[in-house]
């Protein structure tokens, strides 16, 4: 694949928009977790993507892929806390909307 | 080309999941978008990454969110889980496209103005992410973090355990 | 000089008051807990003037052991001292740049005032035992005249200028509580503040004094200063910049001295400072207190001998503050107030002598002073006692008859404090006035005011005889039944009177060749003062001739006024009328103390109230209030906008902080 890296991190830069976006506008928390998954998605492909613009064939960089295997796995913990705060929130409002929990207003 | 296709399917996959109508769409667009990042990996010479990003996000990852999304019982087109009352209409919604596009904007210049080494005669190594390369980094240079890293499965666990469990008082009400 | 551990029994003189006062007010305590369930008891305050009198006594029985040991040892080492233990210490502990000792010494000088201090002390405490008697805080009373010794004992026996200053402040306090004794009156509590907010001006200018003492010196030592000035700063080898700085510090110790003796232009508070109980006036005011200012100039001579200008100063001082004292005395009507602005003539006396380099005058004038006006306020006390609070000499007349006691002790005092011949008051007068005509050039003009004063002394003297005990009987028969006052303040007097008569033996002047006492016994103290001022103007003693002339003259003017003084009241008050109506202008200059009363009202309080008015307005109220009030408004105003972020929606939160985070970033980007 001859794209240039450059390409790479444009396609990374907008789909963390993208997660970002919807982690803003929607109030269903279980869809802004989603979100959180696409940015760090976004995240995991800049990366790679920088890995592969450093590495030659004869010297292969390999942070890339070594924080990659990082992210996915503090994504998949994130993702099981997250879920697990969805069901108290649900058994607490018997609702997954953001708005339902506003007890923080000062 | 396919690369460039590819890109289409991702964000075509990511818009759908801002503002798909159900959670359900949500999930489905997510699983494109995983499995379209997937083939990019294929491409750019993470064959381990790619296989990695199936079975992990798209074979748990999501399965958790189906689950969640089934126990609770939200796969329905009901009014609650909609977007927000007009959405990109809203002074806030309109803010959010703003700081969306803002970040956006950031990472694009990013991209744009960092001067990367020219891919090399032949184009990029086809294959970077050896596994054995990859198990000796983890291992040796990033045994701390990995260890870290594992911790924190621990904890994420007993959390989860702790956060899930029904405690009494609430099942009363 | 003996082992110093020896000595410390010195500390029971200053603590037998100090633990007396706490007795006593350990029995006004009780006696306050007894009045709460019945408002009239007594409690066990009739125990108190025991205590006091009993601590006055222990002192005073320690000050003549003092006296002893001292008398027994050679003139030149006659000190005795007793280093409890290193106050302050700065620096190096072996070579230290400044350090303090708690010390006690007695020397001639604080031996004698200890001996007033302590003799004339307990018979006041005993007097007051009766004249207190029934007042409600009879307890608490004596628990300040004790402390009010303490401090006094404290400030005549410290070793340092340090220790000296707390003994200062300590009677200025007890000063301040005894005027404000009764304070529920009201003008006494206001007597009081006045009386310490002078004071104040004075203790400033004591301490600055000190301060430049402590910079020439590297020490506040007394002993230490005196010997440097001995041995380093002798007048033909020291520098301008130097005599400046000495002169600077003497001028500024004797600025803490106008105040506590109540001397120009802080005199105005001790005529005030009679609202006080007349013990206090007699203690206080009188005999020991408001001679402390004589005792530092005394104590630190040399100091002063170095700086002629200063001592010009100090006789000038002195002189127009017993002229305008004298003057003011002539015209009053209260008979406190009268011997209160006796005082303030006799301590300008003092300081006249002082000034003139008499140091062992002045010191032999403060100590029959202390006899003879103590004398009068407590025979005043005596009297006002009998007339029921009648202080107005105009409502009195005709006493004798019925006071006959009271009446001879007060006659005693009148003819020592006026001066009549061979009385005690004569001889220390006498002696300063001719040190004043031995001086020479300015001086004449001093003694020419110091015997005019000398003059009006002798007339307001015999004309308070006069009014308070012959003529007519002015007061109201029905309402006021004069009684002679018990034993317990007779006896007191009676033991003044023969103090005041026979006072003046401790300094009988050279013609009558014998020695004088006091001069002799002081002259250690006053040694290396009297060196510089040889050096000075070295000037001979007064033939005899000029001596008895002077002598003579003295008694002359003494005796003169003095009848006129007296026949001129004999019958009455009409002469007072009399001049009020002929004179009011005058009258009422002298009656308000050449109205520098009103003067200190029109240039230092009329303009301090316009600037507390200005601060308050302008500065306080405008530019404070509007910036701490403004700043809260501001702070309000920002607070309710910036409040609706917080409005505990999470999507807001995570809003501003893309929003931030978008910010940060395009910024770095772009730069």
């Amino acid at each position: 694949m001859n794209v240039p890296s450059e390409h790479l991190f444009f396609l990374s830069a907008g789909l963390f928009a993208l997660g970002v976006l919807g982690f803003l506008v929607r109030r269903n928390v279980i869809v802004a977790l989603m979100c959180v998954e696409l940015m760090l998605n976004a995240a995991n492909l800049a990366f790679l993507a920088a890995s592969r613009s450093h590495s030659s064939p004869g010297a292969l960089d390999l942070q890339g892929p070594v924080f990659s295997i990082f992210v996915i796995t503090v994504a998949a913990a994130e993702a099981a806390v997250g879920l697990a705060l969805v069901i108290a929130l649900y058994r607490l409002k018997q609702s997954v909307e953001t708005d339902s929990a506003s007890e923080m207003k000062g | 080309m396919l690369f460039y296709l590819l890109s289409v399917i991702a964000l075509l996959g990511g818009l759908g999941v801002v503002f798909s109508k159900s959670p359900m769409g949500s999930v489905l667009s997510l699983l494109l978008t995983f499995f379209a990042l997937a083939v990019v990996y294929l491409l750019a010479g993470f064959a381990f990454m790619a296989a990695v990003q199936i079975l992990v996000y798209a074979g748990a990852i999501m399965v958790l969110f189906l689950f969640v999304i089934m126990l609770l019982n939200l796969g329905g087109m009901g009014t609650r889980f909609e977007l927000s009352a007009a959405p990109l209409s809203s002074s806030r919604a309109k803010l959010a496209a703003v700081v969306a596009a803002g970040i956006g904007l950031a990472g694009l210049i990013a991209a744009q103005r960092t001067s990367f080494p020219a891919l090399p005669e032949g184009g990029a190594p086809e294959r970077i992410d050896d596994i054995q390369q990859i198990a000796i980094a983890l291992f040796g240079r990033y045994s701390l973090p990995f260890q870290a890293v594992s911790l924190l499965l621990l904890v994420t666990m007993v959390a989860v355990l702790v956060l899930a469990k029904r405690r009494g008082k609430e099942s009363a009400q | 000089m003996q082992d110093s551990l020896s000595q410390a029994w010195l500390w029971w003189i200053p603590l037998l008051p100090l633990v007396g006062s706490a007795l006593c007010g350990a029995l006004h305590l009780a006696t306050l807990r007894a009045r709460k369930s019945d408002p009239s008891a007594k409690g066990l305050s009739a125990f108190a003037p025991l205590v006091a009198c009993a601590a006055m006594a222990g002192a005073l029985a320690l000050a003549v052991r003092g006296f002893v040991d001292l008398r027994a040892l050679a003139p030149s080492a006659r000190t005795l001292l007793s280093t409890s233990w290193e106050w302050i210490t700065i620096g190096n502990p072996a070579r230290p740049w400044f350090d303090v000792d708690v010390a006690l010494v007695l020397d001639p000088l604080s031996s004698t005032l200890t001996l007033v201090i302590t003799g004339v002390g307990l018979l006041i405490h005993i007097y007051a035992a009766g004249y207190m008697k029934g007042d409600a805080g009879y307890a608490k009373f004596f628990a300040y005249l004790n402390l009010f010794v303490f401090a006094m004992l404290i400030l005549v026996l410290s070793s340092s200028l340090l220790g000296v200053f707390v003994g200062w402040e300590g009677v200025g306090l007890c000063s301040y509580l005894l005027i404000g004794f009764w304070y529920e009156k009201g003008w006494p509590a206001e007597a009081a503040q006045k009386a310490f907010v002078t004071n104040r001006v004075g203790d400033a200018c004591f301490l600055i004094g000190s301060f430049l003492l402590l910079r020439l010196f590297g020490t506040l030592d007394l002993a230490d200063i005196v010997m440097r000035m001995k041995a380093d700063f002798r007048l033909d080898t020291i520098d301008a910049g130097t005599q400046l700085n000495l002169s600077l510090a003497a001028l500024f110790l004797f600025g803490g001295c106008c105040g506590k003796s109540a001397q120009l232009p802080l005199f105005t508070w001790l005529p005030d400072a009679m609202a006080g109980p007349t013990p206090v006036s007699a203690l206080i005011h009188a005999a020991t207190m408001v001679t402390s200012g004589i005792y530092l100039i005394v104590r630190l001579n040399p100091l002063f001998a170095s700086s002629p200008t200063v001592m010009t100063l100090i006789s000038a001082v002195g002189v127009t503050t017993a002229l305008i004292g004298g003057s003011t005395a002539l015209v009053q009507r209260d008979i406190k107030k009268v011997l209160a602005y006796s005082t303030v003539s006799q301590l300008g006396y003092m300081f006249l002598g002082l000034g003139t380099g008499a140091f062992a005058a002045a010191v032999f004038h403060l100590v029959t002073h202390a006899f003879f006006k103590a004398l009068l306020f407590l025979g005043a006390g005596s009297v006002i006692h009998g007339m029921h609070e009648e202080q107005d000499m105009h409502k009195m007349g005709g006493l004798r008859k019925h006071m006959p006691q009271t009446f001879a002790t007060f006659l005693a005092g009148a003819a020592a404090l006026s001066g009549l011949p061979l009385m005690s008051g004569f001889f220390s007068k006498d002696e300063i006035l001719a040190h004043t005509f031995n001086s020479g050039g300015v001086y004449y003009a001093f003694w020419i005011v110091g015997v005019l004063t000398a003059a009006m002394t002798a007339y307001y003297t015999w004309r308070m005889v006069a009014l308070t005990f012959f003529g007519s009987e002015r007061f109201d028969h029905h309402h006021v039944h004069p009684h002679e006052s018990p034993a317990l303040m007779t006896v007191p007097l009676m033991v003044l009177a023969l103090l005041s008569v026979l006072g003046g033996v401790l300094g009988l002047p050279p013609v009558f060749h014998v020695a004088h006492v006091l001069d002799g016994w002081l002259a250690p103290v006053v040694e290396p003062g009297k060196a510089i001022l040889a050096m000075h103007h070295p000037h001979e003693h007064l033939s005899h001739t000029v001596e008895w002339v002077l002598l003579g003259l003295g008694s002359a003017v003494a005796l003169a006024f003095a009848h006129t003084g007296f026949h001129a009241y004999t019958r009455g008050a009409e002469r007072d009328l009399a001049i009020e109506r002929g004179a009011p202008g005058v009258a009422g200059f002298l009656n308000e103390a050449w109205t520098i009363d009103s003067a200190y009202s029109r240039l230092v309080v009329m303009p301090l109230r316009l600037c507390a008015f200005t601060v308050r307005f302008v500065i306080d109220q405008l530019v404070i209030d509007g910036l701490v009030n403004g700043s809260a408004t501001a702070v309000k105003n920002i607070a309710g906008r910036v409040r609706g972020m917080a409005s505990g929606q999470l999507e807001s939160y995570a809003l501003w902080m893309g929003a931030g985070a978008a910010l940060i970033s395009l910024w770095w980007m772009w730069s």
